[in-house]
Protein backbone atom coordinates (compact mmCIF):
# COMPACT_ATOMS: atom_id res chain seq x y z
CA UNK A 1 0.00 0.00 0.00
CA UNK A 2 1.32 3.14 -0.96
CA UNK A 3 0.50 7.04 0.68
CA UNK A 4 -2.20 8.51 0.37
CA UNK A 5 -4.36 4.91 -0.61
CA UNK A 6 -7.23 3.70 1.91
CA UNK A 7 -7.19 -0.32 1.91
CA UNK A 8 -9.73 -1.78 0.90
CA UNK A 9 -12.28 -3.99 2.67
CA UNK A 10 -11.40 -7.25 1.73
CA UNK A 11 -7.22 -6.36 3.29
CA UNK A 12 -9.77 -4.87 6.14
CA UNK A 13 -11.18 -8.24 7.01
CA UNK A 14 -8.54 -10.01 6.97
CA UNK A 15 -6.62 -11.59 9.58
CA UNK A 16 -6.18 -9.27 12.71
CA UNK A 17 -3.37 -9.52 14.86
CA UNK A 18 -4.85 -10.56 18.53
CA UNK A 19 -4.32 -7.71 19.88
CA UNK A 20 -7.05 -6.34 17.70
CA UNK A 21 -11.26 -6.91 16.87
CA UNK A 22 -13.67 -5.52 14.54
CA UNK A 23 -16.03 -2.94 15.61
CA UNK A 24 -19.60 -2.15 13.77
CA UNK A 25 -19.07 -0.48 10.54
CA UNK A 26 -19.68 3.21 10.48
CA UNK A 27 -23.21 2.90 9.33
CA UNK A 28 -24.27 0.91 11.94
CA UNK A 29 -24.42 4.36 13.76
CA UNK A 30 -26.11 6.63 10.98
CA UNK A 31 -28.44 4.32 9.34
CA UNK A 32 -32.14 5.09 10.29
CA UNK A 33 -32.92 1.98 8.68
CA UNK A 34 -30.78 0.39 11.15
CA UNK A 35 -31.78 2.55 14.13
CA UNK A 36 -35.06 1.17 13.06
CA UNK A 37 -34.49 -2.38 13.72
CA UNK A 38 -33.07 -1.40 16.68
CA UNK A 39 -36.13 0.79 18.22
CA UNK A 40 -38.44 -2.60 17.02
CA UNK A 41 -36.51 -5.66 17.95
CA UNK A 42 -34.39 -3.80 21.22
CA UNK A 43 -35.66 -0.93 23.04
CA UNK A 44 -39.81 -2.44 22.02
CA UNK A 45 -38.81 -5.92 22.54
CA UNK A 46 -36.95 -5.50 26.11
CA UNK A 47 -37.21 -4.23 29.14
CA UNK A 48 -36.50 -0.06 29.29
CA UNK A 49 -36.22 2.56 32.32
CA UNK A 50 -38.45 4.87 31.97
CA UNK A 51 -39.36 6.91 34.74
CA UNK A 52 -37.98 7.75 38.63
CA UNK A 53 -40.89 6.06 40.44
CA UNK A 54 -40.65 9.24 43.15
CA UNK A 55 -40.54 11.39 40.42
CA UNK A 56 -44.76 10.89 40.02
CA UNK A 57 -44.86 11.18 43.79
CA UNK A 58 -49.19 11.55 43.10
CA UNK A 59 -51.76 10.02 41.35
CA UNK A 60 -52.44 12.08 38.32
CA UNK A 61 -48.67 12.66 38.07
CA UNK A 62 -47.31 11.65 34.98
CA UNK A 63 -44.52 11.22 32.60
CA UNK A 64 -44.56 10.95 28.41
CA UNK A 65 -41.41 8.69 27.39
CA UNK A 66 -40.35 7.99 23.52
CA UNK A 67 -39.21 4.26 24.06
CA UNK A 68 -38.63 2.76 20.62
CA UNK A 69 -41.26 4.29 18.19
CA UNK A 70 -43.41 4.92 20.41
CA UNK A 71 -44.64 7.43 22.81
CA UNK A 72 -45.54 5.93 26.27
CA UNK A 73 -47.82 7.87 29.43
CA UNK A 74 -46.73 6.57 32.70
CA UNK A 75 -48.86 7.60 35.75
CA UNK A 76 -49.83 7.31 38.66
CA UNK A 77 -53.30 6.00 39.45
CA UNK A 78 -55.69 6.48 42.63
CA UNK A 79 -54.84 3.33 44.11
CA UNK A 80 -51.43 4.56 44.31
CA UNK A 81 -49.87 2.14 41.88
CA UNK A 82 -47.54 2.95 38.56
CA UNK A 83 -49.30 2.59 35.16
CA UNK A 84 -48.04 2.93 31.72
CA UNK A 85 -50.36 3.02 28.48
CA UNK A 86 -49.25 3.95 24.32
CA UNK A 87 -49.87 7.37 24.37
CA UNK A 88 -52.69 7.19 21.92
CA UNK A 89 -56.27 8.39 21.80
CA UNK A 90 -58.50 5.24 20.94
CA UNK A 91 -60.67 7.62 19.22
CA UNK A 92 -58.85 8.96 15.87
CA UNK A 93 -55.02 8.13 17.57
CA UNK A 94 -54.11 11.90 18.47
CA UNK A 95 -51.39 12.20 21.08
CA UNK A 96 -53.45 12.10 24.40
CA UNK A 97 -50.38 13.84 26.46
CA UNK A 98 -47.80 16.13 24.61
CA UNK A 99 -46.48 17.59 27.61
CA UNK A 100 -43.05 15.29 28.77
CA UNK A 101 -44.58 15.72 32.48
CA UNK A 102 -46.94 17.18 34.67
CA UNK A 103 -50.38 16.64 36.62
CA UNK A 104 -53.53 15.92 36.01
CA UNK A 105 -56.39 16.70 38.07
CA UNK A 106 -59.44 13.94 37.26
CA UNK A 107 -58.38 12.04 33.81
CA UNK A 108 -56.20 12.20 30.77
CA UNK A 109 -58.86 13.74 28.00
CA UNK A 110 -57.49 14.16 24.05
CA UNK A 111 -57.76 17.63 23.61
CA UNK A 112 -59.39 16.88 19.85
CA UNK A 113 -62.87 15.53 20.83
CA UNK A 114 -62.51 14.83 24.67
CA UNK A 115 -62.33 11.23 25.03
CA UNK A 116 -61.79 11.21 28.67
CA UNK A 117 -59.85 8.24 30.47
CA UNK A 118 -59.15 7.72 34.37
CA UNK A 119 -55.59 6.93 35.38
CA UNK A 120 -56.07 3.37 34.94
CA UNK A 121 -56.92 3.64 31.46
CA UNK A 122 -60.66 3.42 31.37
CA UNK A 123 -62.35 5.38 29.28
CA UNK A 124 -64.86 7.26 31.40
CA UNK A 125 -66.33 9.63 29.13
CA UNK A 126 -66.64 10.63 25.72
CA UNK A 127 -68.88 13.02 23.54
CA UNK A 128 -72.32 11.49 22.79
CA UNK A 129 -71.08 7.95 24.35
CA UNK A 130 -74.78 7.55 25.82
CA UNK A 131 -76.21 8.35 22.98
CA UNK A 132 -74.25 5.06 21.25
CA UNK A 133 -75.74 2.50 23.47
CA UNK A 134 -73.95 -0.24 21.52
CA UNK A 135 -70.95 0.65 22.60
CA UNK A 136 -68.57 -1.39 24.71
CA UNK A 137 -66.62 1.22 26.79
CA UNK A 138 -64.56 -0.99 28.18
CA UNK A 139 -63.58 -2.05 24.40
CA UNK A 140 -61.83 1.46 24.40
CA UNK A 141 -59.68 1.98 27.23
CA UNK A 142 -55.82 3.18 26.73
CA UNK A 143 -53.53 0.70 25.70
CA UNK A 144 -51.48 -1.03 28.91
CA UNK A 145 -48.16 -1.17 28.70
CA UNK A 146 -45.75 -4.09 31.23
CA UNK A 147 -44.54 -2.22 34.17
CA UNK A 148 -41.83 -2.59 36.41
CA UNK A 149 -40.43 -0.97 39.65
CA UNK A 150 -36.79 -2.09 40.64
CA UNK A 151 -34.14 0.41 42.28
CA UNK A 152 -36.38 3.13 42.40
CA UNK A 153 -37.21 2.89 38.61
CA UNK A 154 -40.11 2.37 36.50
CA UNK A 155 -38.93 0.09 33.69
CA UNK A 156 -41.41 -0.51 31.08
CA UNK A 157 -42.06 -3.47 28.11
CA UNK A 158 -43.52 -2.48 24.85
CA UNK A 159 -44.00 -6.67 24.07
CA UNK A 160 -46.73 -8.39 24.43
CA UNK A 161 -45.02 -11.04 26.05
CA UNK A 162 -42.00 -9.28 27.77
CA UNK A 163 -38.78 -11.66 28.20
CA UNK A 164 -37.98 -12.40 31.68
CA UNK A 165 -37.01 -8.76 34.09
CA UNK A 166 -34.74 -11.14 36.47
CA UNK A 167 -32.89 -12.80 33.29
CA UNK A 168 -32.22 -9.39 31.56
CA UNK A 169 -32.51 -6.54 33.71
CA UNK A 170 -31.27 -7.90 36.98
CA UNK A 171 -29.33 -10.83 35.35
CA UNK A 172 -26.97 -7.45 33.41
CA UNK A 173 -26.38 -6.21 37.48
CA UNK A 174 -25.55 -9.76 38.68
CA UNK A 175 -23.55 -10.81 35.96
CA UNK A 176 -21.54 -7.33 36.22
CA UNK A 177 -21.19 -7.55 40.10
CA UNK A 178 -21.14 -11.17 40.58
CA UNK A 179 -23.85 -11.66 43.02
CA UNK A 180 -26.89 -11.13 43.22
CA UNK A 181 -26.32 -9.63 46.66
CA UNK A 182 -23.88 -7.10 46.14
CA UNK A 183 -25.87 -4.33 45.00
CA UNK A 184 -28.68 -4.72 47.87
CA UNK A 185 -26.32 -3.07 50.72
CA UNK A 186 -26.79 0.16 48.42
CA UNK A 187 -30.72 0.17 48.64
CA UNK A 188 -31.01 2.11 45.89
CA UNK A 189 -34.54 2.05 45.77
CA UNK A 190 -34.76 3.96 49.02
CA UNK A 191 -32.28 6.85 48.02
CA UNK A 192 -33.51 10.28 47.16
CA UNK A 193 -32.62 12.52 44.24
CA UNK A 194 -30.11 14.87 45.06
CA UNK A 195 -29.29 15.99 41.16
CA UNK A 196 -30.43 15.49 37.94
CA UNK A 197 -28.57 16.96 34.73
CA UNK A 198 -29.67 16.13 31.32
CA UNK A 199 -27.09 15.51 28.72
CA UNK A 200 -28.53 15.95 24.83
CA UNK A 201 -26.06 14.09 22.69
CA UNK A 202 -25.10 14.41 19.21
CA UNK A 203 -24.23 10.73 19.24
CA UNK A 204 -25.95 7.31 18.44
CA UNK A 205 -26.93 5.49 21.51
CA UNK A 206 -24.21 2.65 20.92
CA UNK A 207 -21.54 4.95 21.04
CA UNK A 208 -22.41 6.16 24.25
CA UNK A 209 -22.71 2.23 25.15
CA UNK A 210 -19.50 1.65 24.18
CA UNK A 211 -17.78 4.11 25.69
CA UNK A 212 -19.32 3.70 29.15
CA UNK A 213 -17.83 0.01 28.58
CA UNK A 214 -14.51 0.74 28.41
CA UNK A 215 -11.46 3.10 30.00
CA UNK A 216 -8.57 2.95 27.49
CA UNK A 217 -9.64 6.76 27.16
CA UNK A 218 -10.22 7.51 31.12
CA UNK A 219 -6.25 8.55 31.70
CA UNK A 220 -6.51 10.97 28.36
CA UNK A 221 -10.28 12.45 29.10
CA UNK A 222 -10.59 12.40 32.48
CA UNK A 223 -8.28 13.67 34.63
CA UNK A 224 -10.15 13.97 37.48
CA UNK A 225 -11.60 10.29 37.75
CA UNK A 226 -8.18 8.74 36.99
CA UNK A 227 -6.89 11.35 40.58
CA UNK A 228 -10.06 9.54 42.30
CA UNK A 229 -9.80 6.00 40.40
CA UNK A 230 -5.57 5.74 40.05
CA UNK A 231 -6.31 2.45 38.57
CA UNK A 232 -7.89 3.52 35.58
CA UNK A 233 -4.74 4.59 33.94
CA UNK A 234 -3.99 1.26 33.21
CA UNK A 235 -7.04 1.07 31.03
CA UNK A 236 -9.09 -1.82 32.28
CA UNK A 237 -12.73 -0.37 33.32
CA UNK A 238 -14.52 -1.80 36.24
CA UNK A 239 -16.43 -3.24 33.42
CA UNK A 240 -13.35 -5.35 32.23
CA UNK A 241 -13.69 -7.39 35.16
CA UNK A 242 -16.49 -9.62 37.13
CA UNK A 243 -17.42 -8.38 40.61
CA UNK A 244 -14.16 -5.76 40.61
CA UNK A 245 -14.62 -2.29 42.18
CA UNK A 246 -11.85 0.42 41.51
CA UNK A 247 -10.19 1.57 44.71
CA UNK A 248 -9.99 4.89 45.70
CA UNK A 249 -6.64 6.21 45.63
CA UNK A 250 -4.95 6.67 49.42
CA UNK A 251 -5.30 10.15 49.68
CA UNK A 252 -8.25 10.36 48.18
CA UNK A 253 -11.35 10.77 51.13
CA UNK A 254 -14.27 10.70 48.95
CA UNK A 255 -15.65 10.25 45.25
CA UNK A 256 -15.66 13.77 44.77
CA UNK A 257 -14.24 16.05 41.92
CA UNK A 258 -11.34 16.94 44.07
CA UNK A 259 -10.63 13.81 46.06
CA UNK A 260 -12.32 15.63 48.67
CA UNK A 261 -14.57 14.03 51.87
CA UNK A 262 -18.20 13.06 50.15
CA UNK A 263 -21.33 13.19 52.33
CA UNK A 264 -22.81 10.41 55.11
CA UNK A 265 -22.25 6.51 54.03
CA UNK A 266 -25.03 3.73 52.49
CA UNK A 267 -25.10 1.90 55.89
CA UNK A 268 -25.45 -1.12 53.72
CA UNK A 269 -22.11 -0.92 52.13
CA UNK A 270 -19.83 -3.60 53.22
CA UNK A 271 -16.27 -3.33 54.31
CA UNK A 272 -15.28 -4.73 50.70
CA UNK A 273 -17.10 -2.32 48.63
CA UNK A 274 -16.27 0.91 51.15
CA UNK A 275 -13.91 3.10 48.91
CA UNK A 276 -14.42 1.35 46.11
CA UNK A 277 -16.37 2.25 42.36
CA UNK A 278 -18.89 -0.07 40.69
CA UNK A 279 -19.92 0.51 36.88
CA UNK A 280 -22.91 -1.55 35.55
CA UNK A 281 -24.21 -1.26 31.99
CA UNK A 282 -28.33 -2.70 32.06
CA UNK A 283 -28.31 -3.22 28.02
CA UNK A 284 -29.57 -1.19 26.32
CA UNK A 285 -30.22 1.86 27.97
CA UNK A 286 -29.05 2.27 31.92
CA UNK A 287 -25.35 2.93 33.19
CA UNK A 288 -25.25 2.48 37.03
CA UNK A 289 -22.67 3.29 39.25
CA UNK A 290 -22.20 2.90 43.16
CA UNK A 291 -19.90 4.75 45.77
CA UNK A 292 -20.00 4.51 49.32
CA UNK A 293 -22.03 7.86 49.85
CA UNK A 294 -24.01 7.55 46.72
CA UNK A 295 -25.11 6.33 42.94
CA UNK A 296 -25.10 7.53 39.86
CA UNK A 297 -27.90 6.19 37.64
CA UNK A 298 -27.86 6.93 33.77
CA UNK A 299 -31.32 6.84 31.95
CA UNK A 300 -30.64 6.68 27.72
CA UNK A 301 -33.74 8.21 25.35
CA UNK A 302 -32.27 7.27 22.17
CA UNK A 303 -34.22 10.08 19.90
CA UNK A 304 -32.56 9.52 16.63
CA UNK A 305 -29.92 7.84 15.03
CA UNK A 306 -27.52 10.28 15.61
CA UNK A 307 -29.10 11.97 18.99
CA UNK A 308 -29.46 10.38 22.34
CA UNK A 309 -30.63 12.24 25.62
CA UNK A 310 -29.43 11.27 28.77
CA UNK A 311 -30.84 12.06 31.99
CA UNK A 312 -28.14 11.38 34.98
CA UNK A 313 -29.32 11.34 38.75
CA UNK A 314 -27.12 11.85 41.49
CA UNK A 315 -29.14 9.41 44.38
CA UNK A 316 -28.21 9.87 47.90
CA UNK A 317 -29.92 8.92 52.08
CA UNK A 318 -32.61 11.29 51.72
CA UNK A 319 -31.15 12.63 55.44
CA UNK A 320 -28.37 14.26 53.12
CA UNK A 321 -30.78 15.39 50.48
CA UNK A 322 -33.21 16.57 53.39
CA UNK A 323 -30.14 18.03 55.19
CA UNK A 324 -29.30 19.99 52.41
CA UNK A 325 -25.86 19.06 52.39
CA UNK A 326 -22.92 19.53 50.23
CA UNK A 327 -23.59 17.55 47.04
CA UNK A 328 -22.20 19.92 44.79
CA UNK A 329 -18.32 18.29 44.83
CA UNK A 330 -19.62 14.63 44.52
CA UNK A 331 -21.88 15.63 41.73
CA UNK A 332 -19.26 17.63 39.92
CA UNK A 333 -17.30 14.63 39.56
CA UNK A 334 -19.38 12.45 37.12
CA UNK A 335 -20.89 15.80 35.43
CA UNK A 336 -17.18 16.40 34.28
CA UNK A 337 -17.28 12.72 33.28
CA UNK A 338 -20.57 13.09 31.67
CA UNK A 339 -19.08 15.67 29.91
CA UNK A 340 -15.89 14.41 28.72
CA UNK A 341 -17.71 11.31 27.69
CA UNK A 342 -20.39 12.66 25.69
CA UNK A 343 -17.87 14.72 24.08
CA UNK A 344 -15.65 12.20 23.04
CA UNK A 345 -19.39 10.12 21.54
CA UNK A 346 -19.94 13.31 19.28
CA UNK A 347 -16.35 13.25 18.38
CA UNK A 348 -16.78 9.84 16.98
CA UNK A 349 -19.93 10.46 15.60
CA UNK A 350 -18.68 12.72 13.29
CA UNK A 351 -17.04 10.24 11.45
CA UNK A 352 -19.17 7.27 11.51
CA UNK A 353 -19.85 8.13 7.93
CA UNK A 354 -16.75 8.84 6.98
CA UNK A 355 -15.16 6.05 3.82
CA UNK A 356 -12.40 6.23 6.56
CA UNK A 357 -14.76 3.91 8.75
CA UNK A 358 -17.14 2.41 6.54
CA UNK A 359 -15.48 -0.95 7.81
CA UNK A 360 -15.14 0.09 11.38
CA UNK A 361 -12.10 0.12 13.33
CA UNK A 362 -10.80 -1.79 15.81
CA UNK A 363 -10.99 -2.70 20.02
CA UNK A 364 -7.35 -3.25 21.76
CA UNK A 365 -7.67 -5.98 24.24
CA UNK A 366 -9.25 -3.58 27.30
CA UNK A 367 -11.74 -3.18 24.64
CA UNK A 368 -12.58 -6.57 23.41
CA UNK A 369 -15.62 -7.10 26.06
CA UNK A 370 -17.30 -4.36 23.52
CA UNK A 371 -17.45 -7.35 21.00
CA UNK A 372 -19.90 -8.99 23.38
CA UNK A 373 -22.09 -5.67 22.97
CA UNK A 374 -21.93 -5.43 19.33
CA UNK A 375 -23.27 -9.76 19.31
CA UNK A 376 -25.78 -8.49 21.21
CA UNK A 377 -27.14 -6.03 18.84
CA UNK A 378 -26.54 -7.94 15.90
CA UNK A 379 -28.50 -11.18 17.58
CA UNK A 380 -31.20 -9.00 17.51
CA UNK A 381 -31.69 -7.06 14.62
CA UNK A 382 -30.53 -9.91 12.38
CA UNK B 1 -91.04 4.96 39.98
CA UNK B 2 -88.17 3.84 39.26
CA UNK B 3 -86.21 0.89 41.17
CA UNK B 4 -82.67 2.46 41.35
CA UNK B 5 -81.24 -0.94 43.63
CA UNK B 6 -79.77 -1.40 47.38
CA UNK B 7 -78.93 1.60 49.01
CA UNK B 8 -76.21 -0.75 50.82
CA UNK B 9 -75.20 -0.78 47.24
CA UNK B 10 -74.32 3.25 46.88
CA UNK B 11 -71.98 4.08 49.44
CA UNK B 12 -70.71 7.97 49.98
CA UNK B 13 -69.34 9.01 46.94
CA UNK B 14 -70.65 7.31 44.34
CA UNK B 15 -73.06 7.18 41.88
CA UNK B 16 -75.09 4.97 39.73
CA UNK B 17 -77.43 5.64 36.18
CA UNK B 18 -80.58 4.57 35.72
CA UNK B 19 -83.41 4.86 32.95
CA UNK B 20 -86.50 6.53 33.34
CA UNK B 21 -87.90 8.55 30.31
CA UNK B 22 -84.28 9.55 30.20
CA UNK B 23 -81.00 8.58 32.11
CA UNK B 24 -80.81 9.53 35.93
CA UNK B 25 -77.97 10.13 37.66
CA UNK B 26 -78.30 9.10 41.31
CA UNK B 27 -75.76 10.60 43.93
CA UNK B 28 -74.31 9.53 47.37
CA UNK B 29 -73.14 12.52 49.25
CA UNK B 30 -71.97 11.84 52.88
CA UNK B 31 -75.42 9.64 52.91
CA UNK B 32 -77.71 11.94 51.48
CA UNK B 33 -79.06 10.68 48.15
CA UNK B 34 -79.47 13.22 45.19
CA UNK B 35 -81.03 12.68 41.63
CA UNK B 36 -80.60 14.64 38.39
CA UNK B 37 -80.56 14.42 34.87
CA UNK B 38 -77.83 12.03 33.58
CA UNK B 39 -77.02 13.97 30.77
CA UNK B 40 -75.17 17.28 30.62
CA UNK B 41 -77.21 20.41 29.25
CA UNK B 42 -73.59 21.50 27.61
CA UNK B 43 -72.68 18.14 25.83
CA UNK B 44 -74.53 14.49 25.62
CA UNK B 45 -71.87 13.38 28.55
CA UNK B 46 -73.09 11.08 31.53
CA UNK B 47 -72.80 13.06 34.58
CA UNK B 48 -73.24 9.99 36.57
CA UNK B 49 -69.05 9.31 35.29
CA UNK B 50 -68.56 13.09 36.73
CA UNK B 51 -66.55 13.87 40.21
CA UNK B 52 -68.58 14.94 43.34
CA UNK B 53 -67.15 17.57 44.92
CA UNK B 54 -69.44 18.52 47.80
CA UNK B 55 -73.01 18.95 47.00
CA UNK B 56 -72.05 19.70 43.00
CA UNK B 57 -70.98 17.34 40.12
CA UNK B 58 -68.40 18.23 37.98
CA UNK B 59 -68.94 16.90 34.13
CA UNK B 60 -66.21 14.48 33.33
CA UNK B 61 -66.11 16.29 29.74
CA UNK B 62 -65.54 20.15 30.07
CA UNK B 63 -65.56 20.14 33.53
CA UNK B 64 -69.22 21.58 33.91
CA UNK B 65 -70.66 21.61 37.44
CA UNK B 66 -74.10 21.52 38.53
CA UNK B 67 -75.72 21.76 42.15
CA UNK B 68 -76.87 18.33 42.51
CA UNK B 69 -80.04 20.18 45.25
CA UNK B 70 -81.26 22.48 41.90
CA UNK B 71 -79.47 21.24 39.17
CA UNK B 72 -78.40 24.58 38.75
CA UNK B 73 -75.32 24.80 36.66
CA UNK B 74 -72.39 26.27 38.95
CA UNK B 75 -69.50 26.33 36.94
CA UNK B 76 -69.11 27.09 33.12
CA UNK B 77 -69.38 26.16 30.02
CA UNK B 78 -72.98 24.81 30.79
CA UNK B 79 -75.42 27.45 31.35
CA UNK B 80 -78.33 25.67 31.31
CA UNK B 81 -80.19 23.64 34.35
CA UNK B 82 -80.48 19.48 34.92
CA UNK B 83 -83.85 18.54 36.05
CA UNK B 84 -83.77 17.28 39.87
CA UNK B 85 -85.70 14.21 40.89
CA UNK B 86 -86.78 13.36 44.14
CA UNK B 87 -85.52 9.76 46.05
CA UNK B 88 -86.74 8.22 48.99
CA UNK B 89 -85.88 4.64 50.43
CA UNK B 90 -87.92 1.98 51.39
CA UNK B 91 -86.91 -1.51 53.38
CA UNK B 92 -83.13 -0.24 52.28
CA UNK B 93 -84.23 -0.06 48.33
CA UNK B 94 -83.63 3.43 46.86
CA UNK B 95 -86.40 4.18 44.48
CA UNK B 96 -86.16 8.04 42.22
CA UNK B 97 -89.34 9.80 41.12
CA UNK B 98 -88.74 11.10 37.70
CA UNK B 99 -89.94 14.52 37.28
CA UNK B 100 -92.52 15.50 34.27
CA UNK B 101 -91.78 17.31 31.24
CA UNK B 102 -93.66 19.55 29.81
CA UNK B 103 -93.51 20.98 26.45
CA UNK B 104 -94.38 24.63 26.49
CA UNK B 105 -94.13 26.70 23.18
CA UNK B 106 -90.94 24.76 22.00
CA UNK B 107 -89.46 25.11 25.60
CA UNK B 108 -89.16 22.48 28.15
CA UNK B 109 -90.89 23.46 31.82
CA UNK B 110 -90.40 20.86 34.63
CA UNK B 111 -92.77 20.15 37.41
CA UNK B 112 -91.81 17.80 40.16
CA UNK B 113 -93.84 14.57 40.08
Amino acid sequence: MTTGELPTAQEQAGDLPESLRETLAGHYYTDPEIFRLEQEHIFEAGWFCAVLSADLAKPGQFETIQVGRESVLVTRGRDGAIKAFLNVCRHRGARLCTEEKGEVRRSFQCPYHAWTYSFDGALIAAPNLGAMEDIDRTQYGLHDVHIREWLGYVWLCLAEEPPSFEDTVVGDVNARLGTPDAIVGYQVADLKLGRRIEYDVKANWKQIVENFMECYHCATIHPELTEVLPEFADGLAAQYFVGHGAEFGEDVQGFTVDGSAGVEKLPGVSEEQDRRYYAITVRPQVFINLVPDHVVFHRMFPLTAERTLVRCDWLYLPDVVDSGADIDRSVELFHRVNQQDFDACERCQLAMDSRAYADGGVLVPSEHHISEFHDWVRERIG
Amino acid sequence: MILVGELAGLPPGESVRVQGEVAIAVFNVDGELYAIDDTCSHQDASLSDGWLEGCAVECPLHAACFDLRTGQPSGPPAKKPVRTHAVSIEDGVIYVHESTRVTVGGAVAEEVG
